[in-house]
């Protein structure tokens, strides 16, 4: 049952996640209504909006500070002063609102704690056993990692885009899911797979793969717009640069796995 | 092919000729006798796979590898609703019963016209799918999110009695079809986020009364600490009547990821066991992952099926199981006769004098993370299987994937206990010669893994969804493609019935049911 379960509670962390804070009439009574708007506002970008982590930020409802800490006594210091050394800036927050973040973090932590059940949360500590210039030679060798990428081009600075097990998953199998999404502003990303179709009649396209599956072939051209053709009438390749990445999954063990995630933690 | 067509065709004629004098004396042969269920009539699918023993193997002829291209659309039921259609399509009677979480519907299986309809109450219980319905004489049974049995009347959807399958406040729900053997209803349940025994039931079909409850950890109470939990029967079994002995399918143990809580094999979950329907007493189990530490339940369809195993007659029982291997059992006991992985599997170290897999310590989950083939939804799951004795083929919707699983002493021992991601999926349809394990066919699905089942038919035809929303047609013997059609997100196992002369193929896509025909 659990193939469903997990694909149901991603869905619903993603709407959570996608959400806009309630408005304060509608929250239940004892929710600290400001906090979460101020840690919204401040916070959650690295600790995402329920306080369960995000972009680079820890898991606030599994950490142990936070489990300690009685009335801002300890999460308090961290906030005003931050955590230089893990890239956390300090805020100047005033009392009032201070103690309101703080009721909202113990909030989400008592939420969290109430469903015992769930699923947990993987840090960037946990995953970090492995030895570096052991990935380093396994980048450069075993790995074939250097047939398409560079530690001093595309992945130069990967280390700070992505963290933990974002960056753990991408280097497995590089997907739309595990990418960090577009910012504000921004447009997506294109697929990465380019297509070239050769229709029976006309001339050769060429674009980034928008559907492919055994009846259909379709992409987006350079201006952006979407082409499809009956797979049966036309000439077609696929270049999925991510193949690569699936072909090496058989040949890992789990050893060059933290070794490598080791390594291109140190492509800052 | 061209006298099958012929025949039937004079059989359509024939039939619509005889028509109005049937009607004038059948009007009281309405309902289910479970007695038919021992050989469903070629107009009926009457339970959730078609008959007892999950090959899902339909007998009927019209539509054959050189017609089915001119299959068309015969009708479209739409649910009106987002929930996506999962469950097996049940027909009797000329009545189609299909269901989603909280809700049944009965449609005209000529047609597709809705007759009724019905909701159950708004509950809190877990809405995440469900799987069908079951019939028996003038009731239908659904049951619910919060784990309730209803039994309503077929004939307008009335409610005739609501019961309490397992208490839903404790963390169990249902998506169950229920089993009818004869006067016994058997009806499993789900929960996956608590620490609670598995349990099926057995009920009186026509008062809800319990008859006998199984226990897969034992039952409560004679439990000691360091036992399993879990192993919950939410999929639904097949039947032998001559050896009277009822197969299932168990789920995995709780707490899921953590293993050192539970130490042991942890009888029996993620097991294929036999159980004497009458009183609910276990004849035999295989353990297809002794100490499961991935979430990879044994609950796929055991399928039964007869003929000869390399030489030998044989009363066979084969299920394609979620921890990547195809196991061949010897169904009178049990015995193991084949287990073979049918795609990657690398966390076992082998196979132990049973036939059952050796998990290996290094790929239980772990802090740091380990990479697991298959993923946490495994090779295959609740996807029916199809089983064409006559080409020798075991035909599964399989996903060839990989996964990171951790644990970490902080995540405790209580329901999921750990964590897991999926990493990469690619979905086939896969043929296995079950006489070797070996995979005689692959069929590319178009993604990282289908949601539909299998449905094989006498003239050599297969049908089934790929990833990508399309209801394809395969040759059986050799997976060349035939037909599709483009229908939405494919949840379904298809089912097969003869009306009027008239094969109808039908197959849910998103949130509406599509019943294709021939001209």
């Amino acid at each position: 049952m659990r193939a469903v379960v997990s694909a149901v509670v991603l869905w619903a962390g993603a709407v959570l996640a996608a959400s806009t804070p309630v408005p304060v009439s509608q929250q239940a009574p004892l929710a600290p209504a400001g906090g979460q708007a101020i840690f919204v506002a401040q916070c959650a970008f690295c600790h995402g909006r329920d306080a369960t982590g995000g972009a680079g930020g820890p898991d606030l409802t599994d950490s142990a500070l936070v489990s300690k800490d009685v009335n801002g006594d300890l999460i308090g210091a961290v906030v005003r002063g931050g955590r230089p050394e893990k890239g956390m800036p300090p805020f100047a927050l005033s009392d009032a609102d201070l103690k309101a973040v703080v009721a909202y973090i113990h909030d989400r932590k008592k939420a969290a704690d109430d469903s015992p059940g769930r699923r947990r949360k993987v840090s960037a500590e946990d995953i970090s056993t492995g030895n570096a210039d052991a990935g380093k030679r396994y980048f450069e060798g075993a790995g074939g990692c250097t047939k398409c990428h560079s530690a001093t081009k595309d992945l130069l600075g990967i280390a700070s885009k992505y963290r933990g097990l974002a960056l753990m998953q991408r280097m497995l199998y590089p997907t739309p899911q595990n990418a960090v999404a577009p910012g504000e502003g921004e447009r997506p990303r294109p697929s990465p797979v380019k297509v070239t179709v050769t229709p029976a009649s006309g001339q050769t396209i060429t674009g980034t793969l928008a559907h492919q599956d055994e009846f259909t072939i379709a992409l987006r051209d350079a201006s952006g717009w979407y082409h499809s053709w009956p797979t049966a009438n036309v000439k077609y390749t696929v270049e999925d640069p991510a193949k690569a990445h699936a072909d090496q999954l058989p040949k890992y063990t789990d050893d060059d796995i933290h070794n490598l995630v080791a390594y291109l933690q140190t492509l800052k | 092919m061209t006298t099958f067509t012929t025949l039937s065709r004079i059989s359509k004629r024939l039939s619509s000729v005889l028509a109005p004098f049937a009607i004038a004396t059948c009007v009281l042969a309405q309902g289910l006798d479970p007695a038919s269920l021992l050989r469903p009539s070629p107009d009926s699918w009457p339970t959730y796979h078609g008959d007892y023993s999950g090959r899902r193997h339909s007998a009927l002829t019209q539509i054959t590898p050189d017609n089915v291209k001119q299959l068309g659309l015969a009708w479209a039921f739409q649910t009106g609703r987002a929930d996506q259609i999962k469950a097996s399509p049940i027909v009797v009677d000329g009545v189609l019963y299909i269901t989603t979480p909280d809700r049944i519907w009965a449609i005209d299986a000529r047609s597709g016209r809705q007759i009724w309809q019905y909701a159950y109450p708004e509950n809190k219980g877990f809405h995440i799918g469900h799987r069908g319905a079951a019939v028996y004489h003038d009731l239908v049974y659904l049951t619910t999110p919060d784990a309730h049995l209803v039994a309503l009347n077929a004939r307008d959807g009335k409610l005739k009695w609501n019961v309490e399958i397992a208490d839903s406040k404790k963390g169990y729900w249902s998506t169950n079809a229920p089993l009818l053997v004869r006067n016994h209803l058997l009806v499993g349940v789900s929960g996956d986020f608590d620490n609670l025994p598995g349990l099926l039931t057995s009920f009186d079909p026509d008062t809800g009364a319990v008859q006998w409850k199984f226990y897969t950890t034992g039952e409560p109470g004679k439990t000691k600490p360091g036992d399993a939990m879990g192993g919950q029967m939410w999929m639904t079994g097949t039947y032998d009547p001559d050896l009277n002995l009822f197969y299932v399918g168990t789920g995995n143990p709780t707490p899921v990821l953590n293993g050192n809580a539970r130490p042991g094999n942890n009888l029996y979950t993620v097991s294929i066991i036999a159980l004497n329907p009458d009183t609910g007493k276990l004849a035999w189990a295989f353990q297809a992952t002794p100490h499961d530490t991935h979430d990879w339940d044994a609950a796929e369809v055991p399928v039964l099926v007869d003929g000869t195993f390399r030489g030998a007659p044989a009363k066979m029982l084969m299920q394609a199981s979620r921890n990547g291997y195809f196991f061949v059992l010897d169904r009178t006991n049990g015995k193991n006769l084949l287990s073979k992985p049918f795609g990657p599997v690398n966390w076992s170290k082998g196979l132990d004098d049973k036939g059952q897999p050796i998990p290996n310590p290094d790929k239980e989950p772990h802090r740091d993370g380990r990479l697991v083939a298959p993923n946490e939804g495994g090779l295959t799951n609740y996807r029916s299987p199809s089983v064409d004795p006559d080409a020798g083929l075991f035909i599964v919707s399989a996903a060839d994937s990989y996964g990171i699983y951790f644990f970490k002493p902080e995540y405790g021992d209580y329901g999921w206990a750990g964590a897991d991601y999926g990493v990469y999926g690619k979905a086939f349809l896969k043929a296995i010669d079950y006489q070797s394990g070996e995979i005689r066919w692959m069929h590319d699905l178009s993604g990282s893994s289908a949601g539909a089942g299998v449905l094989t038919t006498a003239t050599g035809v297969l049908f089934t969804g790929d990833a990508a929303g399309n209801a394809i047609a395969l040759r059986t013997k050799d997976g060349s493609t035939l037909w599709h059609a483009s229908i939405g997100n494919v949840g379904t196992p298809p089912v097969t019935y003869m009306l009027d002369g008239r094969q109808y193929v039908v197959i849910g896509g998103g949130g509406g049911l599509f019943a294709f025909a021939l001209p």
